[in-house]
């Protein structure tokens, strides 16, 4: 009965973020701050988890969330993993609560970081083909649940199941790992933890996971970002050679206009050096989110550009706005 | 030192002061002939240009108990200065008989900002050295490194590392260490704790001016609304001003100027050749020579851009702050004035290429017809630079020519000839 109420509670909750996030956006609008990226990111990101929550409550959907996170990078490269994932979304709002709390970041030593972005890809193949084998040499799959879902992720499509980790909600609407209550309690990823655990180590592994990632975000702004494999999935197209055509979205730097002031690489969440180190034109790296923050710290006139299809939809500008007569 | 006496010091210094009246009055005379239609916020200008006002202003903020800290050469974290309580100021030297009296302790060979700055020690002639209470000088090039040495023995000098090879991480990493040494010795001299608050609206200080600023540059775009020489003078009283009422005054002249450009009141014929100046910082009053030229010449130039730690490199990047957390804010400042600076002593593996494409940048934006490379003798730095920015430039077709010159004012003629023919070719240019 009681669960029942903060069921209905949250879902009042919801609503009300929702309407929240509409008034933002058109505050933002009415200000003329439709620059203002951050803001519109953020507001994005709950829509988008607000969103995925109730894809998941019909199983069919499950599919679908995975068919977009295949097809889209195609298009838009990891514009996914800075716009749409809630798992981005549970860390910035971390990083929010640290900046509330006046603590300082600290970043992870470049080099580390390149090897853990190179890092992700064994670990996407590792989690992709110990599962399939598994699966192989394992008692067959059963069929008992009558759904297409339980029939694809638990039979040899299991292992594409990993790329659903980070789009993981909170409370889940199916029986999740955490019962309290009535309620499911879930988080990214922990169900891949707790299949590769064992006895006593289910709830070990699955709480250290979280532990791990919730303290590591608050001191590492986007930590899990680094090691993440739909991350690493997503950004296939971005990485190897004769794809890095393929996204359509991409950030583009106007050599000239950059004084190497660095603030693109200071202001990275992910601490990408490419956009800072590449002299001019498309900038190709998987590291990078598409996140835009440094296209809007960028304090030079049209020096970095987001570009879909050959078209700008966001340049940097002076964002101390100077006067545009003449 | 070499001993002067008291007595000579002071006829030394009457003469040069008066001297420096005159050419101050003069300067704004011949500016204000220059353009008929004059803005008339440039007045605030020419008052804040005589040193007078300002030495009082600074003296009675020290009989408050305010401290002043001088810097030499712009890398000076001013945000810090600010965030103390203390008042920023710039105290090169532009007086061209004071750089004589240099000679006395540094061979002629030595770049005369240098000597002139000796010079005006010697003899206590600049109100800004004279009343500040330490000085932080970085050492950039030669001249300065040991000019701080020299003046190390008339006031506590803070030198900073800088390192030359401005975007490594270990260059980052000393000069974030020399940042903050310096915040410790301003914190030490002015009692006063740099906290989150006081950085934090310091920074925003500095912002705003930095958007008046570049207001300014833009108008200075389309046809000249605003005569080179005014607008670089502008931007050099900032060196001293108080940067809150300097940057009110420059948005109530950039208003004007955009109620003039509304009205298509042009400071100068739109097909006046449009000439960039970069090279050695032109430092007011004196060396205000070349300016003064381009823009009385026959055929007249005007200057709508140049590439001068006097003039536009002062404001041109803004401290972008990230998160408004302590550490946040002193790494913005370090890496402002390291990284984004496009001074000659820096080089990196594709040398010092950040100056070009500011050079690249403003001629295309500015359409800037041609650029003088000024350079003073004994700016080693800017002269051997030369050749790498002449081969860019000749690339892109845009003449560029090489100016020397010395603190002298016996070398006008010449000048005079060397620019009107320079800007002659320009004219032919633009009317095929």
């Amino acid at each position: 009965m009681i669960m029942q109420l903060l069921g209905e509670i949250l879902k009042l909750t919801v609503l009300a973020g929702l309407a929240i996030a509409g008034i933002l956006v058109i505050l933002i609008w009415k200000k003329g701050l439709a620059t203002k990226v951050t803001y519109l990111r953020f507001v994005i990101q709950v829509v988008a988890m607000v969103a995925v929550f109730y894809l998941f409550t019909y199983p069919i959907w499950q599919l679908i969330v995975l068919i977009v996170i295949l097809v889209m990078p195609l298009v838009l490269g990891r514009f996914f993993c800075g716009w749409l994932c809630p798992f981005g979304l549970y860390m910035d709002a971390i990083t929010l609560i640290r900046k509330a709390s006046k603590i300082r970041y600290r970043n992870l030593p470049d080099k580390l970081n390149k090897v853990l972005h190179n890092l992700r890809y064994v670990l996407l193949l590792f989690f992709l083909i110990v599962p399939f084998i598994l699966s192989l040499t394992g008692p067959p799959p059963s069929l008992d649940s009558a759904t297409l879902m339980a029939l694809l992720f638990a039979g040899p499509f299991r292992p594409l199941g990993v790329l659903l980790g980070p789009v993981i909600p909170l409370i889940v609407p199916w029986v999740g790992p955490l019962e309290i209550g009535g309620l499911y309690f879930s988080y990214p990823y922990v169900q891949e933890v707790i299949f590769y655990s064992s006895g006593i180590f289910v709830t070990i592994n699955a709480l250290v996971f979280v532990a791990l990632t919730v303290v590591g975000s608050f001191f590492v702004r986007r930590v899990w970002c680094r090691f993440c494999p739909t991350g690493a999935s997503i950004a296939v197209v971005n990485r190897f050679r004769g794809f890095k055509w393929v996204p359509v979205l991409h950030i583009d730097k106007d050599e000239e206009k950059c004084t190497k002031c660095g603030i693109c690489k200071r202001v990275c969440p992910v601490q990408v050096t490419e956009v800072y180190e590449q002299k001019g034109g498309k900038i190709t790296t998987s590291m990078c989110m598409l996140c835009m923050r440094c296209v809007e710290m960028c304090p030079y006139e049209d020096c970095l550009k987001v570009k879909m299809g050959g078209k700008t939809v966001f340049k940097s500008r002076n964002w101390l706005e100077p006067s545009t007569i003449e | 030192m070499p001993e002067i006496s008291q007595k000579e010091i002071e006829e030394l210094r009457n003469t040069i002061k008066a001297t420096s009246q005159k050419t101050i009055a003069e300067n704004i005379e011949r500016m204000k002939k220059a353009d008929p239609n004059r803005p008339e916020a440039m007045q605030y200008f020419d008052e804040i240009a005589n040193f007078v006002t300002r030495e009082k202003e600074i003296r009675a903020a020290k009989e408050e108990g305010k401290k002043v800290i001088g810097y030499t050469c712009l890398f000076a974290p001013t945000e810090l200065i600010l965030a103390s309580g203390a008042i920023p100021v710039r105290v090169n030297s532009g007086w061209y008989d004071a750089s004589k009296l240099g000679d006395r302790v540094v061979p002629v060979e030595v770049c005369p900002v240098v000597r002139s700055t000796i010079g005006a020690k010697m003899i206590a002639l600049s109100p800004y050295l004279e009343l500040s209470d330490a000085l932080i000088s970085v050492l950039t090039c030669d001249g300065m490194t040991k000019l701080s040495e020299i003046l190390s023995d008339y006031t506590p000098v803070w030198a900073m590392t800088l390192p030359r090879v401005k975007d490594s991480a270990q260059s980052k990493r000393l000069w974030r260490e020399e940042i903050k040494a310096v915040k410790g010795q301003i914190e030490a001299l002015t009692g006063n704790k740099i906290k989150r608050k006081q950085l934090k609206s310091a920074i925003e200080l500095t912002q705003k001016a930095t958007k008046a600023f570049h207001r300014l540059q833009e108008l200075r775009k389309g046809s000249p609304v605003i005569m080179g020489r005014d607008a670089m003078l502008v931007n050099q009283t900032y060196l001293w001003d108080n940067i809150e009422r300097w940057t009110e005054k420059t948005e109530v002249l950039c208003d004007e100027l955009e109620k003039r450009a509304r009205q298509k009141m042009w400071a100068c014929p739109p097909d006046t050749p449009r000439v960039m100046v970069t090279g050695t910082p032109m430092i007011w009053p004196d060396n205000w020579k070349l300016p003064t030229l381009v823009e009385e010449a026959n055929p007249r130039g005007v200057l709508v851009a140049d590439e001068l730690c006097s003039s536009e490199r002062i404001l041109y990047d803004p401290v972008g702050v990230d998160e408004w957390s302590t550490n946040d804010m002193l790494n913005a400042i370090g890496e402002r004035y390291l990284m984004a600076s496009t001074c000659p002593c820096f080089t990196s593996k594709d040398g010092n290429e950040d100056r070009i494409n500011w050079l690249l940048n403003k001629i295309k934006e500015w359409e800037i017809q041609g650029v003088i490379y000024y350079v003073v003798r004994g700016c080693m730095l800017y002269a051997m630079e030369y050749t790498r920015v002449k081969k860019v430039l000749d690339s892109l077709g845009v003449p560029v020519y090489y100016l020397d010159t010395e603190y002298t004012r016996e070398d006008v003629g010449q000048m005079k000839t060397r620019v009107e023919a320079f800007l002659e070719m320009l004219t032919a240019r633009i009317d095929i």
